[in-house]
């Protein structure tokens, strides 16, 4: 009897050689099974209020609901979690396994890629802002979206609930196929709340080219999937990770310098650069804030564009096993340039939404750039913060964004927190810019620091050129400082004007607000709506978040077990006992006696407020506001117009995103269009042709011998006499 | 077996291939030219080059028979017989082309009675011109249109105009070049004939020996034919007190020798009994299908069928019968 | 010369040459040939069985000479039955013919053209 429950319990867990102790504890990490069930669960019941045409707020209640007791349950795992990964087994999907003879020996190969979970620190982090955040941003779309109720509403929350699901089962996957099936289930749910707004032919377009350049990077992704599984012969990370520490393949034999470790990485590097919008494949994330701003904020910033940090963390045993560290190289230099490549666009757009589009994009340049750069926990803190600064600017954006009928254009809004209603989104982009900026003392600032400051400690003979990728990184930086701040001097402080947005009057028709029924938007009438409950507890959640997420860097984390105390606090130590470890080199240089890391204090401040500076100079209003050293007295000109000239046509070029759209227009596109078009002129007249061709053929022989059969009696008998002497000749010569 | 090769090569080496397909072409321009097209005149020149190219070819053949010369009534006949046959295909009128078929089908009698064999010449001419070309005769008149008042030349349209001609002939006597150039190249490897000897059915027709022998006073009346043994050549004769005695081969009078009918009936009712029988349904069925077709459809309504009926007494007449 | 006694011989009595069956053999494809380019060009139906007839007839001739050629009586027999087929078909196709030209009171076989599938 004790026996059944004890073997009930271990299949429970991860079913292997777990003791009867831990088994307790993996039922514990079973909990977590829970959250793929409700999100999904929340995805049928918005689809089932879709189906009831529910004309109220209700689907979004329900989500944030849902969400909130997924984080709930993510929360309670993590408080019974003791930083041994489990797996948690829901069902089988996949299983079978097959002998062949091989080299006269039977070999059984198996195909082992179960629902299953798999929970260590690595997974929980993820988890705990994933869920946290969505529950959060769920809250504020409640109100944002509710223009839309009763038409929109119910897809859009089903969308995020799936988007959810999606995400859990890619952080959570116990094999990678699961992990590519979150995959390629986010990629599905941002395409559908990239094009949320299908009437807006600039989202669709949007939608479709964030779903292309996905499928490109997926390419990768799948390619290093099979190729690891003819490699290890196992998609579980279990067997992985022990195959891989072990130092050999699925065969046994050794894959140091061998293609395994050389070109897998790439693949996966790539799939990640897709979804993470790395250089190459960022295109597509800038034009995804077509979306709603709620999306962008939790898709788009938050969470689903860190997966492909994830995925590069979670392999981080394949990544790191190469010794020449080629792949890890090549990723920190793409982070790096992307980094460097979307804060040149960003000092030049006028777009607030784009640019936080390209900040993210940056920022996630600054996390590849981690991983590259031997500190995954240095990516992973930083993923951690920006979730939560960039989801509060997002917010912050979104609110500036309904407030002012869809206006997102710097020089048409100025002074937004002065004005009434919105004092805590002026208070929220603050913390959040300067979260963003680096400001000491903020989360921002300890967890970019961590990544600036391996850049000078990583020796170069691991990683190829650590330090330029260092330098580079410390010089986007003070960029990143410079262009947060031009966006907060000129929408948030400086004197109170606006421009109301296109979709004004549309946005106010669906409205409960009161406001004027017979609104013109050309009239300085309108009266800008600050947000609602909804929107401002979750600005001020987000807010609080961000500022609390500076704290972890200074809790010891699992070291209070009783263990060495990793760097980087708390995430430092979730990342120590996950996939992600790494013993990272510490201390590279010093700097007036000072540790590399402390140095970095210093040096990545004044940088910082170098930027910070020039942006106050360059943009901040008069008085205070402007630190003093401002002078912009109205929303469209600042003394940054007066640089333009000087730098000639760069702004131009940068403000134009370098033409990399055009450039990808024309280099591959065009050619593509062209290439269609050919193949589609052989596919018309070649294949159809032949096809055609072999179609009319017996036609054509009925049409060609119809007139022999003419009915008339003479005409059979003179072909029956021809044929008899055809037959005839035949014999003759057969014959002689 | 020297001689027939020795015939066959002169033959081969006069009438070659290509002068056989020279005269082949000749003769179908010449009866391309003689069906009928409504006029005259070309007709009869087609006739006459035929008939120039036949006789030609026939005289060519018998020039170079040499030791194998045919009969000469095989040239008669041959002559006559496509002669005929030329007329029967280019007369313009069915009546005419009927009777020149029985002046065919008399040939060709004939040249049966040249390859001995007299029952089947006899039959066809009875069979044939007798029966089956007089039912082609009425048919003939049964189908023909009646002349209208005032014409004397009662011609259908599809009678005076062949349809194609040229290309019917081209088709022809291409056809007529390859048979003919088939049988010349095959004849010499046929097997020579055997010696002619016997039909050894002597044996199997005692009445007839018997009474042959009595009609020839070679036995008496009294005596019995006992045994045939036409091998040995001689026949067993049995007289009244029991004593044989041997009719030996040289005793044997002419007429004791088989004939053609009795080859031939030997050869057909022993050798082909299934053929008989098969020949003997298609007869049958062909009758039937002769009465059935020909008989008279006629569609009766139900008041004539009534009334039919009624004439017939099958039925009692309704109402006032007398 | 050949005398009218050789006309008609009770049996076989002497082997024929391979040269003299070609002259039979020759008339008979001329014969049937004459009979086929008939049965192509002449409209009326009773001319191209008549024509039908004439073919019947080569293939006797040749069929007899065979036989003569070779000593035996199975081409003779095999010309019963020829003449068997020939009455038959004679017997069913005038049948026919007269139906025919019942129903469109002429012997033109192109008048049944429209008789094709």
């Amino acid at each position: 009897m004790l026996d059944g429950l004890a073997h009930m319990l271990v299949t429970l867990g991860d079913g292997g050689a777990l003791s009867s102790g831990i088994a307790r504890a993996a039922a514990g990490a079973d909990l977590i099974k829970l959250v793929p069930a409700i999100t999904l669960g929340a995805t049928a019941m918005c689809g089932v209020f879709a189906a009831m045409k529910v004309k109220s707020k209700l689907p979004a209640w329900f989500s944030v609901a849902s969400l909130a007791a997924c984080f709930g349950v993510v929360l309670a795992v993590f408080l019974g979690h003791d930083g041994t990964p489990r797996v948690a087994h829901a069902f089988d999907w996949i299983n079978f396994s097959w002998t062949i003879s091989e080299n006269r020996a039977s070999v059984t190969h198996d195909l082992v890629s179960n629902f299953a979970f798999y929970v260590d620190s690595l997974t929980l982090l993820w988890m705990l802002f994933v869920t946290g955040l969505a529950a959060l941003i769920a809250l504020y779309a409640s109100e944002y979206m509710s223009h839309d109720v009763g038409a929109g509403y119910c897809r859009f929350f089903a969308a995020f609930n799936l988007f959810v699901f999606s995400m859990s089962c890619l952080v959570m996957g116990d094999n990678l196929l699961l992990t590519f099936l979150g995959w390629e289930g986010v990629g599905l749910c941002s395409y559908l709340l990239i094009g949320y707004y299908y009437t807006k032919d600039s989202a669709v377009a949007a939608g479709k080219k964030a779903f292309i350049m996905n499928r490109i990077g997926d390419l990768g992704f799948v390619l290093g999937l099979m190729s690891t599984y003819v490699a290890f012969g196992t998609l579980e990370y279990d067997r992985l990770f022990d195959l891989i520490g072990r130092g050999v393949d699925g065969a046994g034999q050794p894959i140091t310098g061998t293609w395994v470790v050389q070109v897998i990485p790439f693949l996966f590097a790539i799939g990640a650069f897709g979804k993470s919008a790395q250089i190459f494949f960022y295109v597509w994330l800038p034009d995804a804030m077509e979306g709603p701003t709620p999306v962008s904020a939790l898709i788009h910033a938050a969470t689903m564009v860190t997966a492909g940090v994830f995925l590069i963390a979670r392999l981080y045993p394949l990544f790191a096993a190469d010794d020449a560290k080629l792949a890890l190289s090549f990723v920190a230099w793409s982070g790096a340039l992307t980094a460097l490549w979307a804060a040149t666009i960003e000092m030049a757009i006028f777009d607030i939404k784009r640019v936080m589009g390209y900040s993210t994009i940056s920022q996630l340049g600054f996390m590849f750039a981690g991983l590259g750069l031997l500190t995954p926990t240095g990516a992973a803190y930083h993923t951690f913060t920006h979730a939560f600064f960039k989801a509060t600017l997002f917010l912050g954006v979104g609110a500036v964004m309904h407030g002012f009928g869809g206006q997102l254009d710097l020089r048409r809004l100025s002074g937004v927190a002065w004005m009434r209603g919105f004092g805590l989104v002026g208070v929220a982009m603050l913390i959040g810019s300067i979260n963003l900026s680096g400001v000491p003392g903020t989360a921002g600032f300890f967890s970019k620091d961590m990544i600036l400051a391996q850049g000078f400690t990583t020796p170069g003979t691991t990683i190829w050129g650590a330090q330029a990728v260092g330098w580079i990184l410390l010089v986007t930086a003070g960029m990143t400082a410079y262009y947060t701040f031009r966006t907060y001097f000129r929408v948030y402080v400086g004197p109170k004007e606006f421009t109301p947005g296109e979709d004004a009057h549309a946005h106010d028709d669906h409205h409960g607000h009161g406001h004027k029924e017979d609104f013109d938007p050309t009239t300085a009438e309108f009266d800008p709506h600050p947000p609602g409950a909804p929107m401002k507890v979750a600005i001020g959640l987000g807010m609080a978040l961000t500022l609390l997420a500076a704290i972890p860097y200074f809790m010891g984390g699992h070291a209070a077990r009783g263990e060495h105390a990793a760097p980087g606090g708390w995430v430092g130590g979730m990342v120590a006992h996950s996939s992600a470890a790494y013993n990272t080199p510490h201390e590279g240089f010093s700097f007036l006696g000072l540790t590399s890391h402390a140095a970095m204090y210093f040096i990545s401040a004044g940088v910082g407020a170098v930027g910070l500076l020039i942006a106050a100079y360059l943009h901040g209003p008069k008085g205070w506001q402007g630190l003093w050293i401002g002078n912009r007295t109205e929303a469209a000109t600042s003394r940054a117009d007066a640089l333009v000239p000087l730098l000639g046509r760069v702004v131009t070029f940068a403000r134009n995103k370098w033409y990399v759209d055009e450039i990808y227009d024309f280099l591959i596109v065009k050619p593509l269009w062209v290439l269609s078009h050919v193949l589609y002129f052989i596919d018309q007249w070649v294949v159809d042709g032949l096809v055609n061709l072999f179609g009319a053929a017996p036609g054509m022989t009925g049409k060609a011998i119809r007139p022999t059969q003419n009915g008339e009696l003479h005409g059979y008998a003179a072909w029956m006499a021809g044929g008899l002497a055809v037959v005839l000749l035949v014999v003759i010569l057969v014959a002689t | 077996m020297d001689r027939v090769t020795s015939g066959v090569n002169t033959l081969g080496a006069i009438i070659n291939p290509y002068m056989l397909y020279g005269l082949c072409v000749l003769g179908g321009v010449g009866v391309c030219l003689a069906l009928p097209r409504g006029g005259k005149r070309p007709q009869i020149l087609g006739a006459l080059l035929a008939a120039l190219i036949g006789g030609g070819a026939m005289l060519a053949l018998g020039l170079t028979a040499g030791k194998a010369f045919p009969n000469l009534y095989f040239y008669v006949f041959s002559l006559l017989g496509l002669g005929a046959a030329l007329r029967v295909i280019t007369h313009p009128r069915p009546v005419y082309a009927a009777l020149y078929f029985i002046l065919t089908v008399i040939a060709s009698g004939g040249l049966f009675l040249l390859l001995s064999a007299e029952f089947m010449a006899f039959a066809l001419i009875i069979v044939y011109a007798g029966a089956i070309l007089i039912t082609y005769l009425f048919v003939i008149m049964l189908a023909t249109q009646a002349a209208e008042e005032g014409q004397t030349e009662a011609l259908a349209d599809y009678d005076t105009h062949a349809r194609e001609p040229a290309a019917a002939t081209v088709v022809g006597f291409l056809l007529l070049a390859l048979l003919t150039a088939m049988m010349f190249g095959g004849v010499k490897d046929l097997p020579a004939p055997g010696e002619p000897g016997h039909t050894r059915l002597m044996g199997q027709m005692h009445t007839k020996v018997q009474r042959t022998l009595r009609a020839e006073g070679v036995i008496s009346p009294t005596e019995e034919v006992n045994a045939v043994d036409e091998r040995a050549g001689t026949i067993l004769v049995t007289a009244d007190d029991g004593t044989y005695r041997k009719v030996e081969r040289k005793d044997w009078p002419a007429s004791l020798a088989t004939g053609n009918v009795e080859s031939l009936g030997f050869n057909l009712l022993r050798d082909h009994p299934g053929g008989i029988e098969i020949a003997g349904v298609i007869l049958l069925m062909a009758m039937l299908g002769a009465v059935v077709l020909s008989r008279k459809q006629v569609q009766l309504d139900d008041e004539a069928k009534k009334a039919e009926a009624h004439r017939l007494g099958l039925i009692p007449e309704e109402g006032g019968a007398r | 010369m050949i005398g009218l006694t050789s006309l008609a011989q009770a049996a076989y009595p002497e082997p024929m040459a391979g040269a003299t069956l070609a002259h039979y053999l020759a008339v008979s494809a001329i014969m049937f040939v004459l009979g086929l380019i008939g049965f192509l060009t002449r409209r009326n139906l009773i001319i191209m069985f008549l024509c039908t007839e004439l073919m019947f007839q080569a293939a006797g001739i040749a069929l007899v000479a065979f036989g003569r050629y070779h000593l035996n009586f199975h081409g003779q027999t095999f010309v019963v039955f020829i003449l068997t087929v020939a009455a038959a078909e004679a017997a069913m196709a005038l049948a026919l013919i007269v139906l025919l030209f019942r129903r469109k009171e002429s012997l033109d076989a192109r008048s049944w053209e429209d008789l094709k599938g």
